[in-house]
């Protein structure tokens, strides 16, 4: 079995994800992972050998910080120019129902390859809505302890404190996500086409009608068609 | 080895400040010169090119009228330091005698200890780019010579000794100053934090210089320490091997069944 699905541009394809979307993502991947490197450094100790790769210590402190402020750039960027996707995101993770929640319960068994019936998903099935929770929440605390953190004598000390606990949490929680949804949105078999969907913007129409079922329907079925005509 | 400390009484401290001098000195510390706050106080609080100051705080009695309490402020050097705990470099470390040492290799700035310290002692130096503190001129004891600032203080306010025969000393002079006109007179260091490396005779209750009464390690801290740094990280271990665990098991199971079809059919 492929480690991913082939592309193919020969069958019908739906579009995913725009080009702000996946700019957004990808820049958050990269920004995200280049900090989580340098920070695991300080916050593991005893890791000279990882310290070594930014140049010792202080390359990677140097290292997070310029990764943040791009982090802060691409958020920035995503806030500014995609208020309406965002919007359109929030209202989706909104649609939290019971084909979520089912969805959710039966993920276990379609994490571990299990055949599963699932019930019709919105854009977002009810694992993604978590993560879509989950990682943003987690990932804008992490800017805001970290600058707190950065800049300690513009805060007042009680916050600081704060920040130092809350910058670790959420680093973990958006670390274990990360890496959930990493290995779904690509390797994991039952995902299949999510990977395109992020790196070319579109996905094949019969994965989405399968997956997706009413996101598809609102969007490409013979409603959308219908509503468009 | 028995711990080693500073005793400093209050009762014969002139504010001098020849120890602030005497410690910039040993450390080849510049000199940091603060605005005019309106009082004789030369420093804020410790900084990073100061590891000692003389607090000097005023305050009105009914009785007595305006006061002026000194108190020699630098590392308390704890016998339990917080400072230690929450160091994720594990650049602080003590020594044989007691005293709070920090290895600056280590030290990568991040200033947690100066937020965790109950008597935020530690600070940023930004021209090295790293935390400091007193050290209880740890180099110069190891070499049998005492501390800086007990060795220049000219009233002999501050005695470099064994804590146990330190604080015997300290009960003595407390008796002596409550039978002379302080009866609020009291030992600072000896239970405070499970038990602090410096001691201090105050002439009266250790709010009145500057002293934290009853100093606590922060919650957040111990929080981060206790549960956040030992098992919420296991989580990130537990993501990787799960996915590594459904990469086998998906593949295993979709050969058997024939399960996932192209684009990720089911």
């Amino acid at each position: 079995m492929a480690l991913i699905p082939e592309y193919r541009p020969d069958v019908p394809r739906v579009e995913r994800f725009n080009w702000l979307a996946r700019f957004s993502h990808w820049g958050h991947t990269v920004t995200f992972l280049v900090c989580l490197f340098t920070g695991l450094i300080l916050f593991l100790d005893s890791v000279d050998w990882l310290a070594a790769i930014f140049g010792g210590y202080g390359g990677a402190s140097l290292v997070h910080r310029v990764s943040a402020i791009g982090m802060t750039i691409v958020i920035i960027i995503g806030v500014l120019f995609g208020f309406k996707g965002i919007i359109a995101w929030v209202k989706d993770l909104l649609r939290f129902g019971k084909n979520d929640i089912l969805f959710v319960m039966k993920f276990p068994l379609e994490f571990m390859g299990f055949k599963v019936k699932v019930d019709p998903q919105t854009r977002f099935n009810g694992g993604e809505k978590g993560n879509s929770i989950v990682t943003p929440t987690a990932v804008i605390f992490l800017v805001l302890s970290g600058y707190i953190m950065w800049f300690p004598a513009m805060f007042p000390a009680g916050l600081v404190r704060i920040a130092y606990p809350t910058h670790d949490i959420c680093m973990i929680l958006a670390t274990f996500m990360v890496c959930m949804h990493g290995y779904l949105g690509s390797f994991h078999p039952g995902s299949g086409e999510s990977f395109w969907g992020m790196w070319k913007g579109t996905v094949r129409a019969d994965w989405a009608q399968h997956h997706h079922a009413i996101w598809y329907e609102e969007n490409f079925g013979d409603k959308a068609n219908n509503q468009a005509e | 080895m028995a711990n080693m400390t500073n005793l400093y009484d209050s009762s014969k401290c002139t504010a001098c400040r020849a120890c602030q001098v005497a410690c910039k000195n040993w450390n080849q510390l510049p000199a940091v010169i603060e605005p005019f706050k309106g009082n004789y106080q030369t420093h804020e609080s410790t900084n990073g090119n100061t590891y000692t100051i003389v607090k000097m705080t005023e305050h009105e009695d009914v009785l007595d009228g305006v006061q002026w309490k000194f108190a020699k402020i630098q590392c308390m050097h704890c016998l339990d330091p917080a400072c230690m705990k929450v160091c994720p470099r594990g650049a602080y470390s003590k020594t044989e005698t007691g005293a709070t040492i920090h290895d600056p290799d280590k030290c990568i700035g991040c200033q947690y200890c100066t937020y965790a310290c109950p008597f935020e002692i530690p600070k940023y130096n930004k021209r090295l780019d790293k935390v400091t503190k007193c050290t209880l001129c740890a180099d110069r004891t190891a070499e049998g010579l005492q501390p800086a600032c007990v060795t220049t203080c000219p009233v002999g306010a501050l005695t470099y000794g064994n804590r146990h025969e330190l604080l015997a000393q300290a009960e003595e002079r407390v008796k002596f100053l409550r039978a002379n006109g302080f009866p609020k007179a009291t030992i600072y260091g000896r239970l405070e934090l499970g038990g602090l490396n410096k001691l201090y005779i105050l002439t009266d209750t250790p709010d009145k210089f500057g002293l934290p009464a009853h100093p606590q390690e922060y919650g957040s801290m111990n929080f981060w320490q206790n549960w956040v740094q030992p098992y919420f990280g296991w989580l990130i271990p537990l993501a990787l091997a799960g996915s590594a665990v459904s990469f086998v098991t998906t593949r295993i199971l979709a050969n058997k069944e024939d399960g996932h079809g192209e684009g990720g059919h089911m």
